[in-house]
Order: structure tokens, then sequence, then C-alpha cells
């Protein structure tokens, strides 16, 4: 059985400021990490794998400038068997679209997946929408908001997943894009010194928009639907609102103050 | 605002990263730093869920190589392994137990045991489950390594050692989880002139018939690992304990003290830098007079003043640890042949020296300034830094070699050997 | 088949995306239905209007508030889309929140929110009818059908937006989404100006219903758009309650609500702060001397040497804000403080803050947060 887990490397923080001058984010200085919900992703296919009779081969794959590797590497000592990193200037200003398009693309060269796990969002753009995407471009089905992965048999899945009302247990035939919602308090597997050893002695390869085929402006900014016309920083905080009254109209005024803050 | 974050990752390589991530997120979960704060109050023995735990990290004996259950790292690796472990324990009691000794000297126990030793000793301790370290020094020396009177004795086949070793890191511990020591005793007679020939080294088990743990020592710092000494009273040991070969131990000694120096001054790296970052929450938070306190230049200037050590020393450790890569790389560098080499040992051990020296001091002197910048706060148990100041102050006074036994190797390779002040 | 790819009629296709998995020779892929076609086509506002069992969800309305004013702004008709099984009771609703017409789509496979069904539906009514934009709220089921229309569609889709506006590009009118990313550290600006429609998935509780006008005229129209039960590949199992996961610990919880000395010096004291979290769904956390007077364990201690958290809301109550304190909330994006000294250091960080007696006012604030919680059921 194949999984493909399609991961993304954020900055570490999202304390980010964006420069006034250039109207871009500020990216000096601030490390990368291999995005968290991914990362819930890759633990949940890890796991599955290991409960699973039949071989499973776990690719990593990530589409990012040739730093996301560092990513990747971590995949391969969480526990990945092999990465695949698409790298190209051509694929620079993807939007969720165009990044699916890149994706999917690759997942057809590796000639599928019977399941393809991803985050259900990455913590700097926080779209949530390439999962969905990629299941679009590939013809099928999602699992979107899984948090928990019970079995796979009689290639089909059973999962938990959450909604805007609770939790459903779903059942969905091979093959599936899931995107793994992480459980409060979970924690992720720590490689050790020798699985990261392991992880870079594991397959590990740049792929390029030739080696996925399709057009130039299919890939990228020129492949992408949204255009971002200016990115800023919020409204820096003002003074906080100080309230000297009697209880009750305090506590109204708080409760305005709820409300259109869209607080609760 | 922002926890300060003083690393450069762009120093290190792919794998490194990841070394670090990993030992920065097992910290976090296992021993964040008030765990650090409450198992220095609290004392020794270690406690066995971090040691097993950074067996299972794979931070012990990284160096040793991969068929004897190591990781194979080289120097560059480990010795910035051993800095993240500074950095997440500042009391250096960490690093004292698992760099210096188990892996300093673990990894070279494990260059000079025969594969009895390596089976039942050293693989044991690099998964948690044993203790290993050095005993060499002794009541009436320290520092002076060839002034000892330990004795061995050859019976048929078996050794019988003799006399007191004092100032071991880890007996507690050994006691509590099993393990042994490389000791050091005189083979033969002392030769005038050449009082470190005749040393031999024996690996001696804890459990010895024969050998009486004393008291732990009640130390000022880095409390959660146990320093401890031991009375060897006609212990007998197999032949095939002895570390390499007859009279030699003194070699081995100094090979094992580069070893373990080079990872004290990479801890000492790290111990600072953590230092500094938690301070500088601090004073850029706190106010007086209407200002954050690293606004003011009595502080702002002394805390420049410490991160610039700190990266000069940084550099120093990576030097050294290059050093050691191209030594190991050489064979036959302790035969102390004239083959063309990139560095000699002699002048290997003063880069080593220097860090020895130097790292320490600073990360003794960070806290202490950090002390002063927080004030009562900075003395109290509530922050690390009373913590971290008492522990690295073992790495200035002793501890793998006093300070100015330090100074004496630069010296020495600085100015020449006829003014080395005694021989 | 030409070179291996096959042509597919453009007028003909609705780009539901059912060919493509069935393809043998994996020769199809989605067609971008409206890319820089001629958008005249293209009117109408939609408001992709949930319901769950029979009762329409916040989100269509607050949508259809905003959604008035853009349809106004570029002349079009403001439309909700409305699917279900036996829904036809929420049309009234829908009318008097603004829609002009209500795309109704019924029937057994639409009971359960499935993606595949609900895909099909939207596919197939935005392709019959090309409206201009489509707003979806910003919800677990908004957040799987909108990308999953996208996709099929070849559209720009913009997420979780907080601000919605017309603008021109090119002599055009077009949507101006804007949006939070990092968390809410930076706001971008988006446009998806060559396609249609143009879609958007919207944040709840941003945008405001209008005033309910019971008098509004609106056409109804009827679909019927069936989707085989073969079709639709995921099969619920079973529906679980919201679970009881005993409580979120205090750097887990998007709520936290912390005591310091002045909340009391006995465990009783705080169970003000435990009823205002089981109205918030929030977590009690405390200060250090909390902690050491044993009043609550180290776990909850939120501080330097504590916890250091970052939840949506942080409620302070008798904490004065020492440096270990406030370093240790840094991360939190609103900051509320109560308490009894108006010079307290806590103030200075807080986004708003309450001078009083917290005994009063933490009561006060749990019945007000408890009725809103149950108006909003």
């Amino acid at each position: 059985m194949k999984f493909v887990v399609c991961v993304k490397q954020v900055p570490d923080t999202t304390e980010v400021e964006v420069d006034p001058e250039t109207g871009t984010i500020i990216r000096e200085g601030v490390p990368s990490v291999l995005n968290a919900f991914d990362e819930f992703a890759l633990n949940v296919a890890v796991q599955l794998k290991e409960t699973l009779e039949e071989d499973v081969e776990i690719t990593a794959l990530s589409m990012g400038p040739p730093q996301a590797k560092e990513a990747l590497t971590k995949c391969l000592a969480i526990g990945a068997d092999s990465a695949i990193l698409l790298t190209d200037r051509v694929f620079a200003g993807a939007d969720t679209w165009a990044t699916a398009v890149t994706l999917s693309r690759a997942i057809k060269k590796l000639g599928g997946a019977d399941v393809i796990f991803c985050g259900q969002e990455a913590s700097d753009g926080n779209t949530a929408q390439v999962g969905p995407e990629v299941a679009a471009h590939l013809g099928i089905p999602q699992l979107t908001f899984v948090s928990e992965i019970e079995k796979i048999e009689d290639k089909n899945i059973i999962c938990k997943k959450e909604t805007d009302e609770g939790f459903l247990r779903t059942r969905c035939p091979l093959p599936v894009v899931i995107a793994c919602m992480p459980t409060p308090g979970f924690l992720p597997k720590i490689p050790n010194m020798r699985e990261i050893i392991k992880g870079k002695r594991k397959p590990y390869e740049e792929w390029t928009f030739k080696d996925i085929g399709g057009k130039e402006e299919d890939y990228g900014l020129e492949g992408s639907e949204s255009v971002v016309v200016r990115t800023y920083s919020p409204p820096p905080k003002g003074e906080g609102i100080i309230i000297d009254d009697e209880p009750e109209v305090a506590v109204q005024k708080l409760m305005d103050y709820f409300e259109k803050e869209g607080i609760l | 605002m922002a926890k300060t974050n003083l690393w450069d990752e762009r120093d290190l390589t792919e794998e490194q990263k990841l070394f670090k991530e990993s030992i920065l997120d097992w910290a976090e979960r296992n021993l964040p730093l008030d765990r650090v704060i409450k198992m220095n109050r609290e004392g020794h023995p270690f406690p066995p869920d971090i040691i097993k735990g950074l067996a299972d990290l794979g931070v012990i004996m990284g160096t040793v190589p991969e068929e004897r259950g190591g990781l194979g790292l080289n120097w560059k690796d480990q010795s910035l392994i051993a800095e993240v472990i500074g950095y997440v324990d500042p009391s250096i009691a960490t690093a004292a137990g698992f760099m210096a000794v188990s892996t300093g000297w673990g990894f070279t126990i494990d260059r000079y045991a025969n594969d009895v030793i390596r089976e039942k000793y050293v693989k044991p301790a690099i998964n948690g489950d044993k203790f290993i370290g050095i005993a060499t020094t002794e009541p009436g020396g320290g520092s002076d390594v060839s002034n000892f009177k330990c004795t061995g004795e050859k019976d048929g086949d078996e050794w019988v050692l003799n006399g007191e070793k004092t100032f071991i890191s880890g007996v507690e511990e050994a006691k509590k989880i099993g393990g042994g020591y490389w000791v050091n005793v005189r083979t033969g007679p002392k030769e005038p002139g050449a009082p470190h020939k005749n040393m031999t080294a024996f690996f001696v088990p804890i459990d010895s018939d024969g050998l009486t743990p004393a008291e732990p020592y009640d130390d000022a710092g880095r409390n959660a690992i146990s320093t401890g000494g031991f009375i060897m009273e006609d212990v007998r040991v197999p032949e095939e304990h002895m570390l390499g070969e007859k009279g030699k131990g003194f070699y081995y000694t100094m090979e094992g003290f580069d070893n373990a120096r080079i990872l004290i001054g990479a801890s000492a790296v790290g111990v600072t830098r953590r230092i500094l970052e938690e301070a500088a929450d601090y004073i850029k938070e706190r106010e007086t007079f209407g200002n954050p306190l690293a606004k003011y230049e009595g502080i702002q200037f002394e805390f420049v003043e410490r991160y610039i050590e700190m990266e000069a020393s940084n550099l120093m450790v990576k030097k050294v640890a290059a050093m050691q890569d191209v030594r190991y790389d050489e064979e036959g560098w302790l035969a102390r042949t004239n083959k063309a080499q990139t560095y000699s040992p002699k002048e290997i051990a003063k880069w080593i020296s220097m860090i020895k020296y130097k790292v320490p001091h600073l990360a003794k002197d960070t806290a202490d300034d950090a002390m002063h910048w927080l004030g009562a706060a900075g003395y109290s148990s509530e922050y690390i830094f009373e913590t971290a100041w008492r522990g690295v102050m073992s790495y200035c006074v002793g501890a793998e070699g006093g300070a100015n036994i330090q100074k004496i190797v630069i010296g020495r390779e600085t100015l020449g050997p006829d003014y080395v002040p005694y021989k | 088949m030409d070179d291996k790819l096959a042509i597919v009629e453009e007028a003909l296709c609705i780009s539901c995306g059912v060919c493509v998995p069935v393809c043998p020779v994996d020769a199809i892929e989605p067609v971008l239905m409206a890319k820089k076609a001629d958008f005249s086509k293209y009117s109408g506002v939609w408001v992709f209007a949930e319901q769950h069992a029979g009762k329409l969800r916040p989100s269509g309305p607050e949508l259809l508030g905003k959604g008035r004013e853009l349809a106004d702004e570029v002349g079009e008709d403001l439309c909700a889309v409305l699917m279900g099984k036996d829904v036809e009771a929420l049309t009234g609703e829908l009318s008097a929140y603004g829609a002009d017409k209500i795309y109704m789509v019924e029937g057994e496979e639409y009971e359960n929110y499935s993606t595949e069904a609900y895909t099909t539906a939207m596919v197939t009514l935005i392709s019959k009818y090309k409206p201009s934009m489509v707003l979806y709220g910003a919800t677990h089921l908004g957040r799987d059908l909108a990308p999953s229309v996208a996709g099929h569609l070849g559209l720009g889709l913009t997420a979780d937006c907080t601000g919605l506006s017309i603008t021109e590009v090119e002599g055009r009118k077009v949507l101006l989404q804007t949006r939070p990313a990092f968390g809410g550290n930076v706001m971008a600006d988006i446009v998806c100006p060559n396609t249609r429609p143009q879609m958007a998935t919207v944040r709840p509780h941003v945008m405001q219903p209008l005033e309910p006008d019971e008098n509004k005229n609106t056409d109804i129209i009827q679909n019927t758009i069936r989707v085989s039960s073969d079709a639709i590949k995921t099969e619920i199992i079973e529906v679980l309650e919201p679970e009881d996961t005993g409580e979120i610990s205090v750097e887990e919880s998007d709520i936290v609500i912390t005591g310091g000395r002045g909340v009391g010096n006995d465990v009783e004291s705080f169970d003000i702060l435990g009823k205002l979290a089981l109205a918030m769904k929030g977590t009690v956390g405390c200060s250090r001397p909390i902690v050491e007077s044993d009043i609550m364990p180290k776990s909850k201690q939120v501080g330097q040497s504590g916890k250091t958290i970052s939840p949506d809301l942080y409620i302070v109550c008798g904490v004065s804000g020492a440096v270990q304190h406030r370093v240790g909330i840094r991360g939190s994006k609103y900051i509320i403080a109560i308490n009894k000294d108006p010079k307290a250091p806590i103030f200075e960080m807080a986004d708003f803050g309450i001078v009083g007696d917290l005994k009063k006012i933490v009561p006060l604030l749990t019945d007000k947060v408890a009725e809103k919680k149950n108006s909003e059921k």
C-alpha cells in the first residue's frame, strides 16, 4: 500500500511582521519548521502503517524552495520511507489552486496513492484548501478535519472526523485524501539521533516542473487564480479600554466588547 | 514579545538542526527549567527517567562507532549535542554526568576496552541501563595526575587493586543502576623524572568485592548528579578489564581529558546562551524608572559583552571539535610519530585547554551578571541563574582539570616548554 | 482523443469532476470552466446557506447581511443556496434576511452533508446559473465544501475572510477579499480577477445579519439534482456526541481564566472562576502564589515559571501582573483584566480592563455569557 503525506515548511512563529515599505513579510531570522498539522498527519500515517500487516511505503511530498528539504529530512526521521521536494522557480507564488495542481501531478507521477494525508491547514496561510483541492484534481473523495484513523480494512478507511456539531465516524473506500486535525494534547513523535541519521540515508529526490509535466503557466504565480493585492500588518492594538464603573455597567461594556471583536 | 532566541541555525548542518530540535522538544516535555531547578534542589541520584530519556534520544556516546552501539558521530556533531544539553540544563548536571563523563570518558573507554567490557558495560551505558565514568583523582592529587598512589599487582590471571579515589562524578548513580569506572593505578615503580610512566588503566565495576563507596560530597552546585569516592581494598579484576596496554594509562587519560573537556566547553556555550536568553526576556520586560532594564547601558553593554564572548567561545569550540575530528581521522596519533599531521596532539590539547578554561568561566560570569541584572529575583530559585552559577562553578574550580592547569598547558604551548613552572 | 488528452466540449461539461476518476487512461483534467471567459454572463451574489437538522446555521444570515451590501454595489441579485431534505420551511427566514432568490436542491441525498452530493449540486448550480460571487461560511462544512467546488471548477478561492468589499480591477468591479494569515499577524487583500464566480469562505460571527424583513419578496427556484448513492463514497457510520475529554489544559485551551491572590486564599473562592470557565468552555489557571498555597496544582500555573500560554482569550482576575506572569501570557490574543487596584501592572497589557470587585464582576459576567450562549442555541 502507498501513503503520500503532503507537508509544508512554515516559519516557526506566527508572530511575523510586514515590511511597511515593500509590503512583504519579513522572514529574516525566522527559523522554519515542519507545519504542525502536517507533522500530526505524518504521525498518524506512521502509526497506521505500524498497525497494518501489509507493506506500506510512506512518501513525504512537499512543494517549496530548496531549503524546504529540511522539513522533509525531519519527515524521514519521523518515519517516512522516502521524500520528494517539488522545487522550481516556476512553482513560486502558487495559490492553493496552483499548489494543488502541482501536488496532484506529482502524486500521479508517483503512480497515485491509497491514502493521501495532509494537515488540515498550514500555520502560515491558514487556508485549509489544498487537501480538498488535491482530492478534486485527483477525482477522489476527501475527509477533512480527521482527528483519528481507526483502521483500514477491505480497502476502506474508517476514521473519526470533527464536524460543526461534534464528531462522526465515517467509512470511505480508498483512494482518499485525509486532512488531519491534531487532537488536543497530541504529542508528535520526537525523532532520536539515530532516526535522524537513518533518515538522512533514505531516498530523497528533488523534482522540477519538467519532472511532473504540464506547461509553465499551469504553475506558480501564473497558474494561480487568486492574486494577493497587498499584505499589511493589522492595525496596532490601541490603548486598552479600562472601565472603572459599577459592576453591572462594566460587565455590559465587556459583553459589548466581546460582540464587537467577535469573541465567544 | 516573542521569547528571545540567540541561536544562529545557519551555522548548523541539516542533521544538527534536527538534533537540536529533537533535544529541545524532548526537554520541553521532560526537562523544563523548573524541573532542572527542582532536581538540583532535591539532589542526587540523577532522575532515572532522564537518564533513560537521554539514552533513548541517542545523545550518550554518539561518537562510538555504529557497529559498537554508538552512532558514529563526529566531534562537531557530538559537541553540538553537548551544547544543546548545556542549554537545556544550565545547572550543567546533565552535561557533567552524560556528556563529559559518560560520553567523553565513555568514548575513550570504548576505544581501549576489549569486547567483554564493551558488551557488558559500554553498550548498556549507551542505552542508559548502566553508568560508566572516570575515577582518576586521589586524595593526594587532582591535577597532578602522575602523583598518584593507587596500585595494581598481578596475581595469576587477575589484577589486585588498592587505594582511594575521590571527586568522582556519578558514584551514587552507578551504585543505583550498575556500571563502573575507569581507574588508574600504578603497575610498576615510579620512575624519577617520568612519574607518568607505569600507569595502567582498568575498568572496575562499582559492585566489585573490596570496593567501598564513600559518603557522597555535599557540593555547592550541580547537585542532581552525585560526586563521590571509593576505597579499593584488594579489589580483584580479570586481565580483560585492563584498558589498552599496560603502562599507557597516562596517555589514555590525557586523551580522555581532551574528549571530556571539549564537551564541557561546548556545554558551557549552551549554558551561556540559555542564561543570556532567559535574562534578555526579563530585562526587556521589567521596567524601572520608566524604562525597561535593557535600555540602560549599564545592563545592555554587559549583556552585549557576554554575548560577544559567547559567540567567540562558540567559534573556538567549533574549531576544537574540527581539530579533534582531524585527530581521530589520523591513525596512530597517540604514537606521537612525526607523521605530517594538521595538528599535533599537544596543539589540540592547547586549544582544548583554552575552551576548558574560558567557557565555564564565561558561563559562571554571565550567570553572575544576570543575577545582578535581576537583583533579588535573580538570586532566588524562581530563576535559573543561581542554579547555573553554582553548577558551572564546578568546571571553573576543577572537574576535568583545574583552571590553572589549563593555563600551564596553554603557556607551555605558546611560550615553550622551558617555561613550564612545574615538572 | 487527441494526443491522449480527451477533449471535453466546454459547453456541455459542468465540470463536476465525475469524469475524471472513471477515465481509464487518466486523460482528463478538470476544465477551468470560466477562465478568462466572458464575465458579462456571470451575475448574482450567492450565499451558501448552511442548515443542519432542519435548522438554519447563523452563517447564512450573516453572509446575506454582507451579501446585500455587495449585491447592491454591483447591481446584482442576492441569492441564497439551500440544500437538504424537506427544508422548504427555511426559505422564509432566508427571505427575511434579504435573499432576492433562493436556489433550492432537495432530496434524500442532501439530508446529511456529504462532500460528493453537495459538491455535485453546487457545481451544477454554478454551471447553470453562473453567479459572479459565491460566499460560504468558514465553518467545518464550508471549509470542506468550498475548496472541493473550487477544485472541480478551477476557481480561485479565498479562505476565512474577515472583510469583503468591491474594488475595481481593469475597469471591472471585483470582490476584494481581506483575510488574516499567520494566525492574525498579517492581513492580506486578495482578488480573483481571472475566474468567475469569485469565491470566498467567510469567518463566522464577523458579518452582521440584517434586521429580518418578513415582507420581503423572494423567488424560490427548485432544482432537482440527483446524486446516486454510488457516487457518495463517504459513509457515516456513527454520529458521536461531543466528547467529554476531561478538562483541557491551560496551554491547549482557547480560553483561559486565571486567578491570583485577589480571588482568595482557599479552594472555594475559586469556584466563581470555575463557573465562568464552564460557561465559556474555558480552562481555569492560576498565578504562582496560588500554587504555593496548594490551592491549585503546578500544572495550572500560568507565567514564566509555569506555563507559557497563547489563548485566544485570557481573562485574568486578581493578578497584579508581575513581569514573570506577563511574560507567560504575551501570546494571548485578547487579554481581559479584572482587578481592584487601578494601578495594577496587568492593566498595561489588557485590551479590556475592569477596575472593581471581581467577586461581584465574575458571577455577573458568568450569567451574561451563559445567557448569550443559550440564545445562540
